[in-house]
This record gives structure tokens, C-alpha cells and sequence, in this order.
């Protein structure tokens, strides 16, 4: 630098002595014009002005130079300052770095102590691990038998889960038609009820037509009782009549009473008589009634002679009563006989009345023929009768043909005529074959005329039938009218003939029993869309069922009612609703507890954390390490959870 | 009303006798639970809290059942009024309230009115539906769902209007019979009698 100082300063003078030299050599030329004073003292000034500025350059850069070399002083004392405080510093690392060899020193000795401990350890533990190599292998051997028997035991396992998945299957399958079957009890459980209630009412109703027909027959036998009194009561009626008429005969019966008075007085007498003559009777009677007693012991005697007689009357040998008894089985077993042979002859009587009956009805059938036959016969005849007066008056008027013909032939010549009566003749026959045709015909008509009044009769017959029953249905009418109008005047409710009763079209009950049949009728329209959905669902399900069990439920929640649909977006939102809930508490909540374990942190310098299930590591601020921490496991004794008592591990660094 | 408080005109009985109706049907219907509670209102008539329809079906009805049956008690062509509560499941007659009126006919052609004071014809008709209230006590009750019905007994002759058709009398078979009090306007006399079906336990 300061050799830098000086290159300027001499390069500064070398060129101020070069100008001063220089205009040495063209000042010559130029003084000689002016004058050699002149150029003197320009000179001279020139040199003094030069002289003037040297100085206060050289001044100048004796102040520069100064000001360097106070800058120099400065920054030698400043490196001087800071080689000295690297050198103590050099020192202080020294005998830090001295120190920490020694420290090193130690730490070496007693890892070389450690060494040597651990190449003991080292060789006991190789020394162990030949014995538990040697334990190892037995025990690998003994895991290859275990392998063995949990390879075969897994074989068996799987075979047995099998055929629990096959079990499985049929169980559930069997469940599928449990539930089948238990829906199908319910709807015929359902049917039945509704079948059992339908026999209730029926039942009901059975039970109120019967009541209502007993007090029908109550009622009519009321009726006829009331008729029947009325029936007396006209009696009566002609009773008191009669006794008025009689009223007016009091007078003669006045007499007649005296008459009979006295008839009374004789009569009293005659009755004293009369039971003298009764005592007299009495007496008569039991006399006779002793009579008969002697009479029929005498009758009894003379039986007893009879019986006794009876060997000797019949002629037969009856000597004991059971001589008798033989007799009387000897007779009955001919009574017997003989009334075989009366049954056998009973027998043929009624066969022969049964074919004298049949013969009877054939006879009539015979009849009724013979009597058709007769008539047909007299139609025939009247048939026959007309023909032959037809046949007469075509008789006659062929005759008065022939006349006519004759009194032609008489008239003209055979020969000319003979052509024109062959045509006439030919006419003739026409018209009586025509006539024969005709009568024919008439026949025919008159057999179809017999027939259609036999059909019209019958007819009539069925025409005069129907119209009474008609007529019965009439009379029954009337008497079912009369019999309501009859038991209303009874019941005392109404007159039907006088009185009629009305009500409001529109009335309440009427229509709350249409309200009633409309819900009806849309609750049954509801019963078999449910059930066509069930069907179809059924359908589907058993399709379904193979494949995924997802689909019955799509299929499920696709075949709900559209009411069903709507609660279930319902519950749908709701359960969104309480979700995105439960989401934003857990996010509070974490945040919430972040700061709380911060702030416990800050405030504490301790921090725990849970590792894993009832590991908590314990971390503190005061720790050398940023890692070090504490980690405590929980022994549940689970009757009295108290605090994390073990301490498992120590980790960290340092 | 043309009644005043001394005498009483065949128009005036006919009108009080219709709002007596009107208003022995809605206690009936109210006490006898046909119609919910909650569809009736308070009201007060002839010195006593009576309760009235809200339900305006129901109004319609009766008032169209009621002017008409003025008209008839007008023409005394009527000869009963009677409520036949029906049960909706069976169609069975529970229940006739059954009041038979005496038409006095010669009131058409004299036009003069009789002497009874509307005030003791409304003490009758109060003690009659103080009477119908106290019914309840003893009458079974009905525990299904029922329904109600108007039969008006009128003379034959009558025309039956366009709204009407004739009905059958709706007679309660084996029933008990309670004769109630009757009422009298002089011209129109209302006597009133219950029908119910007799109970098994009864």
C-alpha cells in the first residue's frame, strides 16, 4: 500500500519534471518575440507558483500519509486485539479438547472394561446358545410333530367347516321356508280369523232370524188368539141379544115361575121319594152284587167239571196238564202249516191282484185306444162322408158332362167330335185328379188343424196354470202385507195403512256406512297390492337369495310403497343430519384437546400420550432429549382400576 | 215467535217445538257420545247450559230435518220424531229416542191463540232434557263406532218432498223401554219415551 503511496507520488513528480523539462527546448523560440526579462520573471513566477503547489501538494500528502498510518495503527492494534483473543480462545479449546481426552481417556478404560465384560458375557452366552440350539432343535423337532397333527387336526377342521357351511346352507334354507311358511300360517291365520268371524255374524244373524221367527209365530198365534176372541166376543154379542129378547118375556116367565114353583114343591116330594128308592137300589145292588159272586162260583165249578170232562168229550187221552201242553204243540205246529199255506196262497192272491191290476191298466190303455180309435174312426167316417158327397156331386156332374156330351154326340156326327171329347174327357180327368189333389191337401190341413189345437189346449192348460200362480203369488203378497201391517199395529208402534215413515236421504248413517264400504274397499285394494308385492317379492327373493343377499334388500326397499319410501329419506336425513353432528363435535373436540394438552404441557413441563391400549409414555420439557420419555403400562385388575403402576421402558438419547 | 207470554198461536207451538227438538238432538248426540265432545259449543237455552253442533255436515242436516219438520208440525201431519242410533259394524239398532206427538188439528182452522204462557212451556221442556241427560247414567254404553238417523212418522196422505224417501220403522229387537216426562204447548204434545237393546249382562 504504502509502496502504492509512493509509486503515485514519484510517477506525480516524474511527470512534473518531464513538463518542467519540456518546455526548456520551444521556450527559445517563443522568448525571443517577447523579451529575456519577461520570460525571467514569467519564469521565476511560474517556478514559484510550482514551488507554491508542491508544497500544498506535499502537505496534503503529509496529511494522507498520516491519516493511512493512524488507519494502520488502528487495524494492527485491532488484528493484535483479535490474534490475542484467538489465542486465549485457542487455550480455553486446549484445555477443553485436554479434558475432554481425558474424559475420552476414561470413558475408553471403562468401555474397555466393558469389553472384556462382555466378551465373558459373550462367550457364556455362546456357551448358552449351544444349549439352546441344542433346545431349539429338539423343539423344532417337537413343532414338526405339532405341525403334523394341527396340519391333520387343520384337515379334519376343514372337512368339519364344511359340512358346518353345508349345515349352514340347509339351515338356512330351512329357515327360508320356516318364514315361508310361517307368512302363509299368518295369512291363513288372517283368512281363518276373518272366516270365523263371518260365522259369528252368520251366526248372529241365524240367531236373529230364529228370534225374529219365533216371535213371528208368537205373534201370530196372538192373532189368532185375538181373533178368536172377537170371535167370542161376537158371540157374546148375539148372547146378549138373545137374553134381551128374553128380557121381554119376563112377564110369561113370571108366570111360568110360579108354574114352576108349584112344579117345584111336587118335584121336592118326588125327590124324598127318589131317595128312598135309592136307598132301595143300594140295597137291590148289593144284593146282586152277592148274586153274581155265587153265580160266578158256580161257573167256576162248572169249568172245573168241564176240564175234568175234557178227557172224555174231545175223545182224547188228557189225563195231565202236560198231555195237554202236547196236544196244544201238536195243534200249534199244525196251525203253523197251515198258515205257511194260507201265506203261500195270500202270496199268489196278491200276485194274481197285481196282474189282474196290471191287466187292468192294460184293459183301460186298450180302451182309451179303442175309444182314439173310434174317434178316429168317426173322423175317418165323416172324412169319408164328405168324400163321398163330393164323390156324388162329381158323379152328378160328370153326368151332366156326359148329357152334355151326349146331347153333343146326338147333335154332331162320331166321327167329326171324336178329337174334341177325347180333349174334353182329358179335361175331365184333369179336373177330378186335381179335385183328388185338392182334397188330399184338405186332409193334410185337417190333420195339422187337429194337431194345433191339441198343442193350443195344452197351451191354455199351461197359460190357465201359470196365471194362478200367479195369483197365489198375489194373495201372498197381499197376506205379507197384511201380516206387517198387523204386527206394526201390534208392536203399537205405527199404522202402516195411516201413517208412512220418512227420513232425510243425506242422513248421518247412511253416510257413514258409505264411508265405511269406500275405506273397506280401499283397504282391500291395499290388502292385494300388498300381497301382489309380496308374491313378486317372493319371486325375487328366491331368484335373489342364491346370488347376493344385497338384492332381496334393493329389491326390498325398491318394491316399498311410496309412504315407506318417504320415511325412509326421512330417517335417511335425519341420519345425515346426525352424522355430519357427530363429525363436527369430534372436530371441536380435537382441537378443544389439543390446547388443553398444550396448555397442560407449557404449564406442567409434563406431556402424556397413549401409545397403544394402556400404554402411556410420559415425555418431559425438562428432558435433555427432545426424545427421552417415560413409558408406563396399565395392569388391569378388573375390580379396581387403579393408576399405571409399572414402568415397562426407558428410551431416549444421551 | 209470534207466541207472547199469555197465549200461543199454532205457529208459534210449531217453532218452539222444532227448537226444542233442535236442541234435545244435540244433547243427545252430545251426552251420548255419538259425535266427538270437542265438536260441540256451550251454549245457554231455556236457563240451562245446552250444547250445540260445530260439525257444519251435521248442521246442514238438522236444519235441513228441522225446518222441514216445522213445516209438518205447521200442517200437524206429523205424528212421531225418532233418533235411531245405529251401530256402523253390525247395522244393529242400539238406541231409539222415540217422541210421539199429538197434533190438536182443530188449532188449523181456529186461529186463536190458547193460554199457556211460553214460560212454563220452556219449564217443561227443560225438566224433558234435564230428564234425557239424566238417561245416561243408566244406559249401556257405546263402545263402537255409531251413527244416527231421523225417522219422522207422518199422515199417508202427505207428499213426500224431494230430499225424503220412506224408511223402514227400525224397530230394536228384545229392548228395554223408559218412558220419559212429556211436554205440552196446548197444541203440540210431546211425549218422550228411550228404546235401547237390552245387554246380556242386564
Amino acid at each position: 500500500m504504502e509502496m502504492d503511496d509512493e509509486t503515485t507520488v514519484f510517477t506525480t513528480l516524474k511527470s512534473f519534471h518531464a513538463f518542467i523539462g519540456r518546455p526548456d527546448l520551444p521556450k527559445e523560440p517563443s522568448e525571443q518575440p517577447i523579451g529575456g526579462s519577461n520570460l525571467q520573471t514569467r519564469y521565476t513566477q511560474a517556478m514559484e507558483m510550482l514551488e507554491a503547489a508542491e508544497k500544498v501538494r506535499s502537505l496534503t500528502e503529509a496529511n494522507h500519509l498520516d491519516q493511512e498510518k493512524m488507519q494502520l495503527e488502528l487495524s494492527h492494534k485491532r488484528a493484535r486485539y483479535d490474534l490475542e483473543k484467538v489465542a486465549s480462545d485457542s487455550a480455553r479449546h486446549l484445555e477443553h479438547e485436554l479434558d475432554r481426552n481425558q474424559e475420552l481417556q476414561e470413558r475408553i478404560k471403562r468401555l474397555e472394561q466393558r469389553e472384556e465384560d462382555s466378551a465373558k458375557t459373550h462367550s457364556e452366552q455362546l456357551q448358552t446358545n449351544r444349549a439352546l440350539h441344542k433346545n431349539l432343535h429338539d423343539l423344532k423337532k417337537k413343532v414338526d410333530e405339532r405341525d403334523m397333527t394341527i396340519s391333520t387336526t387343520n384337515q379334519t377342521i376343514s372337512s368339519l367347516k364344511d359340512e358346518i357351511r353345508e349345515l349352514k346352507q340347509t339351515i338356512q334354507k330351512q329357515d327360508c321356508t320356516i318364514l315361508a311358511k310361517n307368512l302363509e300360517n299368518q295369512s291363513l291365520q288372517e283368512q281363518l280369523d276373518q272366516l270365523c268371524r263371518k260365522r259369528q255374524e252368520v251366526n248372529q244373524l241365524c240367531q236373529s232370524h230364529q228370534s225374529s221367527q219365533n216371535s213371528l209365530s208368537e205373534h201370530e198365534i196372538k192373532i189368532k188368539e185375538l181373533e178368536r176372541r172377537l170371535y167370542l166376543q161376537d158371540q157374546d154379542i148375539a148372547l146378549v141379544k138373545t137374553t134381551r129378547s128374553h128380557a121381554a118375556k119376563v112377564q110369561d116367565l113370571d108366570k111360568e115361575v110360579c108354574h114352576l114353583r108349584e112344579d117345584n114343591a111336587y118335584l121336592r116330594g118326588c125327590i124324598k121319594n127318589t131317595g128312598l128308592l135309592k136307598e132301595e137300589v143300594i140295597e137291590m145292588r148289593n144284593k146282586l152284587a152277592r148274586m153274581e159272586k155265587t153265580k160266578e162260583d158256580f161257573r167256576l165249578n162248572e169249568k172245573l167239571q168241564v176240564w175234568e170232562n175234557l178227557g172224555q168229550s174231545t175223545g182224547l187221552n188228557i189225563r195231565k196238564p202236560e198231555d195237554l201242553s202236547r196236544e196244544v204243540i201238536q195243534i200249534q205246529q199244525r196251525e203253523m202249516a197251515l198258515k205257511e199255506e194260507n201265506n203261500v196262497l195270500s202270496i199268489r192272491m196278491r200276485s194274481t191282484d197285481r196282474s189282474k191290476c196290471q191287466l187292468q191298466g192294460e184293459t183301460l190303455q186298450q180302451r182309451s185306444k179303442a175309444l182314439e180309435e173310434l174317434k178316429k174312426k168317426e173322423a175317418q167316417d165323416s172324412l169319408v162322408r164328405r168324400l163321398q158327397k163330393r164323390v156324388l156331386l162329381l158323379s152328378t156332374e160328370r153326368d151332366g158332362m156326359r148329357a152334355i156330351l151326349e146331347s153333343y154326340d146326338s147333335e154332331l156326327a162320331h166321327t167329326e167330335y171324336s178329337p174334341q171329347l177325347n180333349m174334353r174327357l182329358r179335361a175331365a180327368e184333369d179336373i177330378v185328379r186335381k179335385t183328388q189333389n185338392h182334397n188330399a191337401e184338405m186332409e193334410a190341413q185337417l190333420n195339422k188343424a187337429q194337431e194345433e189345437t191339441g198343442t193350443l189346449k195344452l197351451k191354455l192348460k199351461t197359460v190357465s196354470v201359470q196365471q194362478k200362480i200367479e195369483d197365489g203369488e198375489r194373495e201372498r203378497q197381499r197376506l205379507e202385507q197384511r201380516n206387517y201391517i198387523l204386527e206394526m199395529r201390534y208392536q203399537g208402534d205405527f199404522d202402516p195403512v195411516q201413517t208412512r215413515v220418512l227420513h232425510f236421504k243425506l242422513n248421518p248413517t247412511d253416510v257413514a256406512k258409505q264411508q265405511r264400504q269406500q275405506e273397506m274397499e280401499a283397504l282391500r285394494a291395499e290388502v292385494t297390492c300388498l300381497r301382489e308385492h309380496l308374491r313378486s317379492l317372493k319371486g325375487a327373493g328366491s331368484l335373489s337369495s342364491q346370488d347376493n343377499p344385497n338384492t332381496v334388500s334393493q329389491a326390498l326397499s325398491l318394491c316399498l310403497p311410496p309412504s315407506q319410501e318417504v320415511l325412509g329419506n326421512d330417517l335417511r336425513k335425519q341420519l345425515e343430519s346426525s352424522q355430519m353432528k357427530n363429525q363436527r363435535l369430534r372436530e371441536v373436540f380435537q382441537t378443544k384437546i389439543q390446547e388443553f394438552r398444550i396448555a397442560c404441557y407449557m404449564l406442567m413441563g409434563y406431556q402424556v400420550d397413549i401409545t397403544t391400549e394402556n400404554h402411556y409414555r410420559l415425555t418431559s420439557v425438562y428432558a435433555e432429549h427432545m426424545d427421552d420419555s417415560l413409558v408406563f403400562k396399565k395392569e388391569f385388575a378388573l375390580s379396581s382400576p387403579g393408576p399405571p403402576t409399572t414402568l415397562v421402558t426407558f428410551r431416549g438419547k444421551g | 215467535m209470534t207466541s207472547t207470554l199469555k197465549g200461543i198461536t199454532l205457529k208459534g207451538s210449531a217453532e218452539l217445538v222444532a227448537e226444542f227438538f233442535s236442541f234435545g238432538i244435540n244433547s243427545i248426540l252430545y251426552q251420548r257420545g255419538i259425535y266427538p265432545p270437542e265438536t260441540f259449543s256451550r251454549v245457554t237455552q231455556y236457563d240451562m247450559s245446552l250444547h250445540l253442533t260445530t260439525d257444519d255436515k251435521l248442521k246442514t242436516y238438522l236444519t235441513n230435518v228441522v225446518s222441514q219438520l216445522k213445516e209438518w208440525l205447521f200442517d200437524c201431519t206429523v205424528q212421531k220424531l225418532v233418533l235411531v242410533v245405529t251401530c256402523l259394524e253390525t247395522n244393529e239398532v242400539l238406541e231409539r229416542w222415540q217422541f210421539d206427538i199429538e197434533c190438536d188439528k182443530s188449532a188449523k182452522e181456529l186461529s186463536a191463540p190458547r193460554e199457556k204462557s211460553l214460560k212454563v212451556i220452556q219449564d217443561e221442556i227443560r225438566s224433558v232434557i234435564r230428564q234425557v241427560t239424566a238417561t245416561v247414567t243408566f244406559m249401556p254404553l257405546l263402545d263402537t263406532a255409531c251413527a244416527f238417523d231421523l225417522l219422522v212418522y207422518t199422515d199417508k196422505d202427505l207428499m213426500v218432498p224431494e230430499k225424503w224417501e220412506e224408511s223402514g220403522p227400525q224397530i230394536i229387537h228384545q229392548s228395554e223401554v223408559v218412558a220419559l216426562r212429556s211436554f205440552t204447548t196446548s197444541i203440540h204434545k210431546v211425549s218422550s219415551m228411550v228404546a235401547y237393546k237390552r245387554t246380556d249382562s242386564a
